[in-house]
């Protein structure tokens, strides 16, 4: 048996080789993935462990959730120096600064954080960061430390003055060193800043205050003493930790990022692996079917069905082991790319080797074999069935087969219809894998009721094909019907590509037509002050400085600014957003007030949402007790339950509120109205002058801003499609897959047409047509199935979103899916071209 | 000269190289008459296949030349031979002669659809009508019987008004009632049409039917027989086996 699975193998390979194709990508994507997140790890952790191996204790204001932490009084230092046994005592003073390039452009904050450190002289053993040799550390007011990949990517070298936009307002600095995190140029993208210690505080508004202490203990001391009479002069909210804690705790934030990458990675790499599934099942079909009379005679001479799932079986593993095996070495060559392509845009991380463990080479292996072995058992278990009998002549498929498919094929899409309602609707904690396992399932319950379709899609949608193509129309319409389970099972892989990309597209159009509505509806600003791009609200802002200058014009009537922050209800509830916003705030919102008076609104009250209030079981009148994320808890009294999306956050509270509580001192959101003595112009212009000094302030009226948040979902669907991309890829060399298979099959007939007068540009012709049905197929299937996931997406989650169907995008996408079964059918086309007369009729 | 719808000078077809080559063909000079119908005959290997492949344009020769008309096959591209054969040739093969996913009428036009032309209505109906398969039209090979099929074949190669129809072996898979059925519309097809007819076969009855039987023999031609009669067939061959 295994002679003949070999020889089997051997003989076929160049049908397997694009069954080993599907499989060594969608392997080496998930073993690629794993290399890649490993490295970055493993480099963090020396990093991290290398840096705080120089300090002994930190001590640093308490942060239980979030990305924020409680500052500390400066004065704590000296008490802390007070203490015997302590050799190095570093405070350091942390905050947001963006540096703004020779063009007046910010540099970075989309997305990784603007960072910037104060430095005090005997603090550089104690810094993660190292100066580039020659240059200095700041030790004057005026004075920067730059990052290297900024400097690089921006031509800026030591002696420049650039502006850097902090809390105070923007400033220009002289670059007096260049720093790197170990060999890396960047952390992840992050860009840096270093001032001198009470420049840092005077910048990011710390007067008096620190971020954290680092220290150092003299030999012979008891450590665990000292850190409990360290312990005991501090106040709340304020701690200290051992070094292996702190980086425990800066190694999680990371792993955080990394497993956010690497979960996005692995999502792409589970849908190629899916889609090549698909391929892989259909190969093993054809060619088993191909194989009827060889495994027929098999049968006949005396081998068991079961001898013979068996020996397909076998096959199937032999093609699994060594595809698997490639596509892990292909995934090392990825993670490599990977690793370029982010230090390319700016991500860098720090150096050293590539991490290939055990656990990637037992997942990729398991991943490969495993779903090939799962997609071979069907075709494997059909080949058992094939009675001896085949040897001799043709057998029918029964027809019994359609109504059982009919009902398979609802069973499974119902099933993971239900899944997905259950995940959409209901507020469950796994929501999300319900969600992704309900889709898988559609897709495969589609899959399986696709070729009850196949054969009247090719029917309708070539209908046009024989008028304009002629006969060779005719015949492509014909092939792509003849085996109907063929083209369904070639279409259903692409199908899966093109109803993600149609769900993202209905999620962002949706998205978009809710912006749209919300901004229209309940801003009654007429400008708003936005950062420039896509950024993270927890590590980026305005400098509250721009605020304080547009109060000073008279051109406007109102600022009202809003700033965001973290809190949670309970120890163990959900992180949610709170706003801290001005007054006045009543005046460019429409808040609808449904339970209370906005009036109440005043310091230590709050606004809350009214699904928020419902999920607390509160009202109007009642208080409630917050956690923010320095721990501390906050007792605040509901003024006012409103409706609506306007704010988009489930809690307000007032800006003095939020800065007594909350550590971030910049700025999200800026809201101005105009005076009613001046025109909308004079007023525009007065703003425009005003932020101007502020190269991330982004000014805009109500439709700027409406057309700039369009383009940022635009630009991050863009993103995604071209990430799943990748799938549509496999797809379409499933399609070239079976194409060369039925080619192959059809070759007598192929050779007929050519000696009755077919030329070969017909015979290309006849294929790429069949292709172009099979892809659109797959495209329509898909846009369905995309459309009615999206749609019913949109509809669950309600909350910002409006249905909206973006059909010209769609048909955009079935229109490529047909470009993309043209080009799919050049080598299956070229192979029929060529296919030789005399082989093709000759009677064996 | 010019009554030859088709021939071979000095053709030579050698398969293969040096020690394994086999000459299929050796400087054969033959040519076929307008109008009449002729029969191929030798034994197993002789060349017959080859023959008809090369003065059909599906394979090339060695050496010599091949003529359809005037046409010399060797100046041709593959476009060309593709396009003449089309134009000028039809085909019966012994088997696989039909598309499986056309009906039979889709068949009997495929080679003038692939041309773009349209086909003559009325002589398809002559042609279907002389070949009895009015009724089965509609039909799609796999509901067809062997002889039908091969009728269906023979309608396909004659309703484009070929300068020349080939038939390799067309009635060998047929039982002899639907052989001698088949044979009986190609000798109509020459009587009534005026078509030129060129067909290998092995079986001394059917190769009766044909105005010439010329004998091959190691890719040489080693006799020729007019108006044959089966007995005068069976007499050849019996004095060439010996
Ligand atoms: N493609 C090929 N490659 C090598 N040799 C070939 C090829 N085609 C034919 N031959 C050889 O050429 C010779 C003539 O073959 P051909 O098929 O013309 O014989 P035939 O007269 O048609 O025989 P049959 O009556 O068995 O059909 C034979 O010896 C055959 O083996
Ligand atoms: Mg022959």
């Amino acid at each position: 048996m295994f002679k003949i699975a070999l020889r089997s193998v051997l003989l076929h390979k160049l049908r397997l080789t694009l069954t080993a194709v599907a499989i060594i990508l969608g392997v080496a994507f998930v073993s690629g993935t794993f290399v890649f997140t490993d490295s970055m790890k493993a480099s963090f952790d020396d990093l991290f462990e290398d840096v705080n191996s120089q300090v002994d204790f930190y001590v640093r204001g308490t942060s239980e959730f979030g990305s924020s932490a409680a500052t500390l009084e400066e004065s704590i230092v000296d008490s802390i120096r007070s203490i015997d046994g302590l050799d190095v005592v570093v405070p350091s003073v942390d905050g947001i600064a963006q540096l703004v390039d020779k063009a007046g452009e910010p540099i970075g904050g989309a997305g990784p954080p603007t960072l910037g450190f104060s430095y005090l002289p005997g603090g550089e053993g104690l810094s993660p960061l190292d100066i580039r040799q020659g240059d200095s550390w700041p030790t004057e007011a005026g004075q920067v430390v730059i990052d290297a990949f900024a400097a690089e990517a921006n031509e800026l070298s030591v002696g420049d003055v650039i502006d850097v936009i902090t809390p105070i307002g923007v400033e220009p600095f002289e670059i007096v060193g260049i720093a790197t995190f170990g060999e890396a140029d960047n952390l992840l993208g992050a860009t840096l800043a270093v001032f001198e210690f009470e420049e840092a505080q005077r910048v990011f508004d710390m007067e008096e205050m620190i971020s954290s202490v680092s220290l150092t203990v003299g030999g012979g001391v008891d450590r665990t003493l000292l850190q409990a009479s360290i312990a005991d002069l501090l106040p709340d909210q304020v701690e200290i930790v051992t070094a292996e804690e702190q980086t425990d705790d800066e190694l999680s934030e990371v792993d955080e990022g990394i497993g956010f990458i690497n979960t996005i990675l692995l999502v792409i790499a589970g849908v190629a692996v899916f889609v090549g599934a698909f391929i892989i099942q259909n190969t093993f079909r054809i060619i088993v079917a191909q194989r009827t009379k060889e495994l027929a005679m098999l049968r006949a001479v005396g081998a068991t069905g079961r001898q013979v799932t068996f020996m397909v079986g076998l096959e199937a593993l032999i093609v699994a082991l060594v595809a698997s095996a490639v596509g892990i070495g292909v995934g090392v060559l990825l993670a490599m790319g990977i690793k370029a392509a982010f230090t390319a845009f700016g991500f860098g991380f720090p150096g050293g080797p590539l991490t290939i463990r055990a656990r990637t080479i037992i997942v990729g292996m398991a991943v490969g074999v495993i779903v090939t072995l799962i997609s071979a058992l069907l075709p494997a278990r059909k080949a058992s069935k094939i009675p001896p009998i085949a040897a001799l002549r043709d057998v029918a498929t029964s027809a019994k087969d359609l109504s059982r498919r009919l009902v398979a094929g609802l069973i499974v899409t119902s099933l993971g219809v239900v899944l997905l309602a259950v995940g959409l609707l209901l507020d469950l904690e796994n929501a999300i894998s319900m969600v992704g396992f309900g889709a898988l399932l559609t897709f495969v319950g589609v899959s399986i009721l696709a070729p009850l379709f196949a054969r009247a899609f090719a029917r309708t949608a070539g209908k046009p094909l024989p008028r304009f193509a002629g006969t060779i129309g005719r015949l492509a319409q014909e092939n792509a019907m003849r085996k109907p389970r063929r083209t369904a099972a070639t279409a259903s892989s692409l199908m899966i590509g093109v109803a993600l990309v149609s769900v993202i597209a209905v999620f962002s159009a949706s998205a978009k037509a809710g912006v749209a509505e919300v901004f229209e509806d309940d801003f009654t600003t007429d400008f708003q002050v936005a950062l420039d791009g896509f950024s993270d609200p927890r590590f980026t802002g305005l400098s509250p400085a721009l605020t304080d200058d547009l109060r000073q014009l008279d051109e406007l009537s109102v600022v009202a600014r809003m700033r965001i922050g973290e809190y949670r209800v309970t120890g163990d509830s959900a992180e949610k957003f709170l706003l801290g916003v001005d007054g006045g705030i009543d005046q460019v919102v429409r808040l609808e007030i449904v339970e209370g008076s906005f009036a109440d609104f005043r310091d230590g009250a709050a606004l809350l949402f009214e699904d928020e209030a419902e999920l607390l079981g509160v009202g109007a009148g009642d208080s409630i007790t917050i956690e923010v994320p320095s721990g501390a808890m906050l007792d605040l009294d509901i003024a006012a339950v409103f409706a609506g999306d306007a704010l988009g956050a489930p809690l307000v509270v007032t800006m003095p509120t939020y800065v007594e509580h909350l550590t971030f001192r910049l700025d999200r959101f800026i809201f101005a109205l105009k005076s009613p003595d001046v025109t909308e112009s004079e007023a525009r212009a007065a703003v425009d002058a005003v932020a101007g000094p502020y190269p991330n302030a982004n000014v805009t009226n109500t439709d700027e801003l409406i057309g700039d948040i369009e383009e940022q979902i635009d630009s991050l669907l863009n993103l995604l499609v071209v990430l799943l991309g990748f799938a549509i890829l496999i797809a379409l060399l499933g399609i070239v897959n079976t194409l060369v298979l039925s080619v192959s099959e059809r070759k007598r007939e192929i050779g007929l047409l050519r000696a009755v007068g077919t030329t070969r540009k017909q015979v290309k012709q006849m294929i790429r047509w069949e292709s172009v049905l099979i892809a659109v197929f797959g495209g329509v299937l898909g846009l369905v199935v995309g459309t009615t996931l999206g749609v019913a997406t949109v509809a669950a989650v309600g909350q910002g979103l409006k249905v909206a169907i973006p059909s010209g995008q769609l048909i955009t996408y079935v229109v490529a899916a047909a470009l993309g079964g043209v080009i799919a059918a050049i080598p299956p086309s070229r192979a029929a071209a060529k296919t030789n007369v005399l082989d093709a009729i000759a009677y064996e | 000269m010019s009554t030859a719808a088709a021939r071979v000078a000095g053709a030579t077809k050698v398969f293969g190289e040096g020690e394994a080559s086999v000459t299929a063909l050796d400087d054969l000079t033959v040519e076929f008459e307008q109008g009449k119908f002729t029969a191929i005959m030798g034994p197993s290997g002789s060349g017959k296949s080859t023959l008809l492949h090369c003065i059909a344009g599906l394979d090339t020769l060695t050496a010599g030349s091949a003529l359809i008309g005037e046409v010399n096959l060797g100046e041709l591209n593959e476009k060309d031979l593709t396009l003449l054969r089309r134009e000028k040739v039809g085909f019966i093969f012994q088997a696989f002669n039909l598309i499986p996913t056309l009906d039979a009428a889709e068949n009997i036009t495929l080679p003038i659809d692939i041309a773009g032309g349209d086909p003559d209505q009325t002589w398809f109906d002559t042609v279907v009508d002389t070949i009895g398969i009015t009724d089965r039209l509609s039909h799609r090979p796999s509901e067809l019987s062997g002889g039908q099929q091969q009728r269906v074949a023979a309608a396909r190669a004659l309703v484009s008004r070929p300068a020349i129809v080939f038939a390799d072996e067309p009635s060998g898979n047929l039982d002899s009632k639907s052989g001698a059925e088949l044979l009986g519309f190609m000798r109509h097809a020459v009587d009534e049409f005026g078509q030129t007819i060129v067909m290998v076969t092995h079986d001394p009855n059917g190769a009766a039917y044909a105005d010439r039987i010329v004998f091959l023999a190691d890719g040489r031609l080693v006799g020729e027989l007019l108006d044959p009669t089966a007995d005068q067939v069976f007499e050849h061959l019996k004095s060439m086996g010996d």
